[in-house]
């Protein structure tokens, strides 16, 4: 198990290593295939055997079930972000948007995006995990920053800014833990180890832990765009190269909100419930109230998925704030599902930019007719992360209302799901526009979608399609034990 | 270690009235040399060898490293200063006063008894400080500048209450900091490069 985990962060550096030094785009395309299958393929090893065995610890990394969570949702989008970065960055080539040495650049700092992220989820230390979270910053940023045109420099500047300075509090936060820690475990005692810390956290001083998770919180949910601290996050979705946006929203996310979820399960244990149930769904909701006007007049495609990504996010914490065993299940099962619908979403808004040559929702019209079956996968997706059923992200959208109005929550549950009907209604209409508006005069760029990208999409629709019918008896059993670490259960 | 803060925190005042950029860095050079300081005195303090690795880390990339990078961009960009910064210099440093307020009032409300009470609020103070510059400078590298205050903020905090983190994370933070200095001074250039003012008031054309 050791021996998987080391190679599942080590396969993504050696690929991106040997990218850098690649002189053909075929070399390029077939070392990048080859690296996230294997990258993809060793998660999904770590996955079985959590399955197997339960919980494995190893030096300085530790998996479990909620890892495991995470860890699908990493290993899909490995894969399909690889594929479809390979018909997308030759695409882009292609129409001069970049030369080669650029895209070695993209290789090398997407493997080492890759890497940032299973980093976060497979440490076992707070500290190096706030490490680990600073890092798919840095990384990622060179990568929104990729064209390095005016909007891009822009955006970047922002994600830099606001991300380290809303780190560097969830640092402060991690250090005052860390104080606790030390306050009450005596001399002898590994300094910041999520088990150690799990074990003792009854002893620590209330006050300081509840200083120390509010810091936290605000700084990871910065990185996790949680409302108000979000200001970032359209920015730099809609300006990186589309398959970055896709891992940004899918995955970067979904691990800062990991982040916040390890700490939580040390906070809970000294600080009353009701504090951080208040704390966790207030920004939960202000996160879905700020998300609806921005996607009711949005006129950029990558921007209307992105306020999107704020909304998902936002109902992942009120599943969790709500903090009880179904809430948290629905949280998790939303992590995975808005991870492939977001991802699969942005790939196909690539696809739409490229052929389109605009971002403007008003400018692209007639998709269906264009292309039926990139139109109708779209439509399909978009009716999946709106929560329509019978699609996975209705289950744990459903999940989630549902643990609102069980808590007793009713007016909660009833603002949340006004708000909902009004993101709904927002991203149908201008979807259903982008997908059966009447055909565009201007011709658009003939492009014929590339094999690796096609398959990439498909994998996705096929994925959220069968997690709403059908959900594995594994896929359950994961999701139940995760749901227990984090509530407290086990 | 309380000259050490003494200084520190004049460092940090002094940031909120400099316009040149280059007498900036100079100021962060010493002040991150001050932070290199601190951490060798909770080294002689508690007799742990790993604070000297970390004294000596802090010298080669905040005082050597760093200083380097962004003394080489402001050679780059000539005559650019902070001249009209959002809060002018003057209300910068009615900020930093109540900053130093806000920060005594917070470790007695949150935090007493924890370490040296004034090593702890000058900590704070700087990385109110260090934020205070981020939100109210236009130029970026006054920003990175503020980031690194906050940053040496933030770790004076760590060095006043636990005596430093264990090394193993230290290494990963000295590590980041290096790196985001790094990639904020690539975008500064670029933005530079790109026949554009480096004012970050100008970045403002993505909205909705």
């Amino acid at each position: 198990m050791g021996e998987l985990l080391c190679l599942a962060l080590l396969v993504p550096i050696l690929t991106g290593l040997l990218s850098m030094f690649q002189t053909t785009t075929f070399g390029m395309k077939l070392i990048n295939i080859i690296g996230s299958g294997l990258t993809s393929g060793t998660l999904v090893g770590i996955i079985y055997k959590i399955i197997v065995a339960g919980a494995v610890q190893y030096k300085m990394l530790y998996v479990d079930q909620l890892s495991a969570v995470l860890l699908i949702v990493v290993a899909v989008l490995t894969f399909t972000s690889s594929l479809f970065s390979v018909s997308y960055m030759e695409k882009e080539l292609a129409h001069g948007h970049i030369t080669f040495k650029m895209l070695r650049r993209y290789y090398g700092l997407l493997n080492l995006f890759f890497f940032t992220m299973i980093s976060v989820v497979v440490v076992e230390n707070l500290g190096l995990m706030w490490v680990a979270v600073e890092a798919t910053t840095l990384a990622s940023a060179l990568l929104v920053a990729f064209y390095f045109n005016h909007s891009a420099l822009e955006a970047a500047w922002k994600y830099v800014m606001v991300c380290t300075v809303g780190i560097c509090l969830a640092l402060l936060g991690t250090i005052f833990l860390y104080y606790a820690q030390v306050n009450a475990a005596g001399p002898h005692f590994q300094a910041l180890s999520w088990l150690a810390l799990k074990e003792s956290s009854p002893r620590f001083d209330p006050a300081i832990v509840k200083l120390s998770f509010i810091f936290i919180l605000i700084g990871y949910g910065t990185k996790a765009g949680l409302a108000p601290m979000h200001t970032w996050l359209p920015d730099a979705h809609s300006q990186a190269p589309s398959p970055v946006s896709g891992l940004l929203s899918g995955a970067l996310l979904s691990c800062a909100i990991y982040g916040i979820v390890r700490n939580l399960i040390i906070v809970q244990a000294v600080v009353n419930q009701e504090f951080l149930q208040y704390l966790l769904i207030g920004f939960g909701m202000f996160s879905i109230v700020i998300a609806l006007p921005f996607v009711l007049v949005q006129h950029d495609v990558k921007r209307l998925l992105a306020y999107s990504s704020v909304e998902h996010m936002g109902i992942i914490m009120l599943g969790f704030g709500v903090g009880t065993s179904a809430g948290v299940y629905g949280a998790l099962l939303h992590i995975i599902n808005h991870g492939i619908a977001k991802s699969a979403l942005f790939y196909m808004a690539g696809i739409i930019t490229q052929k389109y040559q605009t971002r403007q929702i008003a400018r692209i019209r007639g998709l269906i007719s264009i292309t039926p079956l990139l139109g109708s996968m779209f439509i399909i997706t978009i009716l999946a992360i709106t929560g329509t059923p019978p699609f996975g992200i209705f289950i744990s959208k459903f999940m989630i209302v549902g643990a609102v109005f069980a808590s007793g929550r009713v007016m909660l549950g009833a603002c949340m799901l006004l708000l909902l009907a009004g993101i709904f209604a927002g991203m149908l209409y201008y979807c259903l526009g982008m997908t059966f508006g009447s055909k565009p005069k201007h011709p658009v760029t003939p492009l014929t979608i590339g094999k690796p990208a096609m398959l990439a999409m498909m994998v996705s629709v096929v994925l959220i399609v069968i997690t709403g019918v059908y959900i594995p008896a594994w896929l359950n059993e994961i999701l139940y034990q995760a749901s227990s670490i984090v509530v407290g259960g086990s | 270690m309380n000259v050490v803060t003494i200084l520190l925190l004049f460092t940090a005042l002094l940031l909120t009235r400099v316009s040149g950029l280059r007498t900036a860095v100079y100021i962060i050079l010493v002040q991150s040399f001050m932070t290199a300081l601190a951490c060798a005195a909770v080294g002689i303090e508690t007799g742990e060898g790993h604070m000297y690795v970390a004294a000596c880390l802090t010298a080669i990339i905040k005082v050597w490293l760093i200083p380097y990078a962004l003394l080489n961009i402001v050679d780059k960009l000539q005559n650019v200063r902070e001249d009209h910064p959002i809060l002018s210099v003057n209300y910068s440093a009615v900020g930093a006063c109540i900053a130093i307020v806000l920060s005594y009032a917070l470790i007695d409300q949150a935090l007493p008894g924890a370490g040296s009470r004034d090593a702890l609020a000058s900590a704070i103070t700087m990385t109110l400080i260090g934020l205070l510059l981020i939100m109210t400078r236009r130029q970026a590298l006054m920003q990175i500048i503020g980031l690194i205050t906050m940053e040496n903020g933030i770790y004076l905090v760590g060095l006043s209450v636990t005596k430093g983190l264990p090394l193993i994370i230290e290494l990963g933070i000295f590590f980041d900091v290096l790196v985001a200095v790094v990639v904020l001074v690539i975008l500064t250039y670029r933005l530079k490069l790109s026949g554009m003012s480096t004012d970050t008031s100008m970045l403002k054309k993505l909205k909705g």
